[in-house]
């Protein structure tokens, strides 16, 4: 029986009901994944480790909420002694001693992570373009890029390889790429995801989240991965729902607010024909638009600029060449070692944003500026 | 933007630029220093700034170590270490 484009209740099904075991299923999965190789969405495998966990859990059945259920890991979370490259040369051979929360919180639901997926270079992009590991191809086309930063994830859903990834979102690289791969994604508030052992590009802003092919499926793997965690003092302590609660209510009543100032001819035809559509789907279930304004959305975009490049500069600032990743060949001293290993590690996009960071702090500007920003 | 301001920034991200990218990032740099720049005209008078994402604030915890020592660990793990020490070139002539 295939597994591929299987929702995780319906692989949970299976395995309760001896359909398929452990190991076959994660079998399987490996052989979806050879398969579809040209998509270039995997940087790194973990099959002896997964088939491992597989054997034991048919050994040991368990009663887990996504117990045996295949996932792919986007390659910026930290996975205990499974390499963790952020889509960078930087961290080519970088084995992290110790897993990120939410992959802890995840595998201790059961999950088992097949693999790590290609992305943009430390989250810097939007198309998968700019990963060290080549691009990602988008499953509905070789034409077609994935989106990004998440591109990988995306990708390897959209396929039917997994049915769930974990992606990270700073300025849409969780949403961008679940649209343009057509799955399902979000990125939920700030704080409810530990960000402790997530590789950081702009530490205000970046959140992991869901990927997956429903809603339900986003939901499952919602409620794993919250937590309030110690190690993240930017981590939320408030209880968290049950995710999976309100899915089927009806939204008969529903009210759903469209930005005016959103200019919709700025859009490809066809996205419009697809957001129509949906309009008048939602109308006919009894949901209800309304007008709203968001007069400043003009300026969210050049915020962006300034926030995330000056957190970016900051944050990479750590990949020196000294404690862990890579370090440049024979350095005369030790600013040369600085100098070279960040020139060869990095790649042209992340130079840039690093640039652009260090530009606000040099002329001054973020002094000027912050206090106006954070309005 | 001049190419002394552009090689302290670069300098200062200890990254080495090309001519080539060199010329190419201080037209970049320029672009966006312009379109930050209508952040100038936004109104926020009697607008408190926000200090934080969030809207709770951090919570403070007991000063206790809960983390085990794991030096080898992490020594093993770098580019260069010997047995207590990240291991660069000599800063001390």
């Amino acid at each position: 029986m295939s597994i591929q484009f299987k929702t995780i209740n319906e692989l949970s099904h299976m395995l309760k009901n001896k359909d398929i075991s452990n190991k076959e299923l994660i079998e399987e999965t490996f052989s979806l994944i050879d398969t579809n190789t040209h998509l270039n969405a995997f940087v790194t495998l973990n099959k002896d480790a997964s088939l491992h966990k597989a054997e034991e859990l048919d050994k040991n059945p368990s009663s887990l909420a996504l117990a045996g259920i295949p996932i792919a890991q986007k390659d910026l979370f930290c996975t205990k002694d499974l390499r963790t490259t952020c889509g960078s040369n930087m961290l080519s051979s970088f084995i992290p001693p110790y897993s990120a929360t939410v992959i802890e919180n995840l595998e201790n639901a059961g999950c088992i992570s097949v693999g790590k997926t290609n992305m943009d270079e430390f989250a810097m992009g939007s198309s998968n373009e700019t990963s060290f590991y080549g691009n990602v191809q988008n499953p509905w086309g070789d034409k077609l890029v994935p989106g990004g930063s998440s591109g990988g994830s995306a990708a390897v859903v959209a396929a039917g390889i997994v049915p769930a990834a974990s992606g990270t979102d700073t300025g849409g690289s969780i949403r961008q790429p679940a649209s343009l791969c057509g799955i399902s994604g979000l990125k939920p508030t700030y704080g409810r995801i530990s960000r402790w052992g997530m590789i950081a590009f702009a530490s205000s802003l970046d959140q992991a989240g869901p990927m997956a092919r429903t809603a339900e499926d986003c939901a499952l793997l919602l409620n794993e991965m919250c937590s309030h965690d110690h190690k993240d003092t930017t981590s939320l302590d408030e209880a968290i729902p049950d995710f999976t609660k309100d899915l089927n209510l009806p939204i008969k009543g529903l009210k759903i607010g469209l930005v005016k100032e959103f200019d919709l001819s700025k859009l490809d035809n066809e996205v419009v024909k697809v957001f129509e559509e949906s309009k008048k789907q939602y109308e006919s279930l009894g949901a209800e638009f309304i007008d709203i304004s968001l007069p400043n959305i003009s300026l969210s975009v050049p915020t962006y600029y300034v926030v995330a490049p000056a957190e970016c500069s900051s944050n990479l600032s750590r990949f020196d060449g000294v404690k862990f990743g890579k370090r440049c060949d024979d350095p005369k001293d030790l600013e040369e070692l600085y100098i070279k290993t960040r020139s060869e590690g990095f790649g042209d996009e992340v130079k840039r944003r690093i640039l652009i960071g260090s530009t606000y702090y040099q002329l001054g500007f973020m002094m000027l500026i912050i206090k106006k920003l954070n309005k | 933007m001049d190419k002394k301001t552009v090689s302290t920034i670069a300098y200062l991200s200890r990254l080495s630029l090309n001519e080539e990218n060199g010329e190419k990032i201080t037209q970049d740099l320029e672009n966006i220093i312009k379109f930050v720049d209508q952040l100038e005209n936004a109104n926020t008078q009697n607008i408190e700034p926000l200090a934080s994402p969030l809207e709770k604030t951090a919570k403070t915890r007991n000063d206790e170590v809960t983390a085990k020592n794991r030096k080898e660990t992490f020594l093993e793990r770098s580019p260069k270490s010997n047995d207590d020490y990240f291991l660069v070139p000599r800063v001390v002539e």
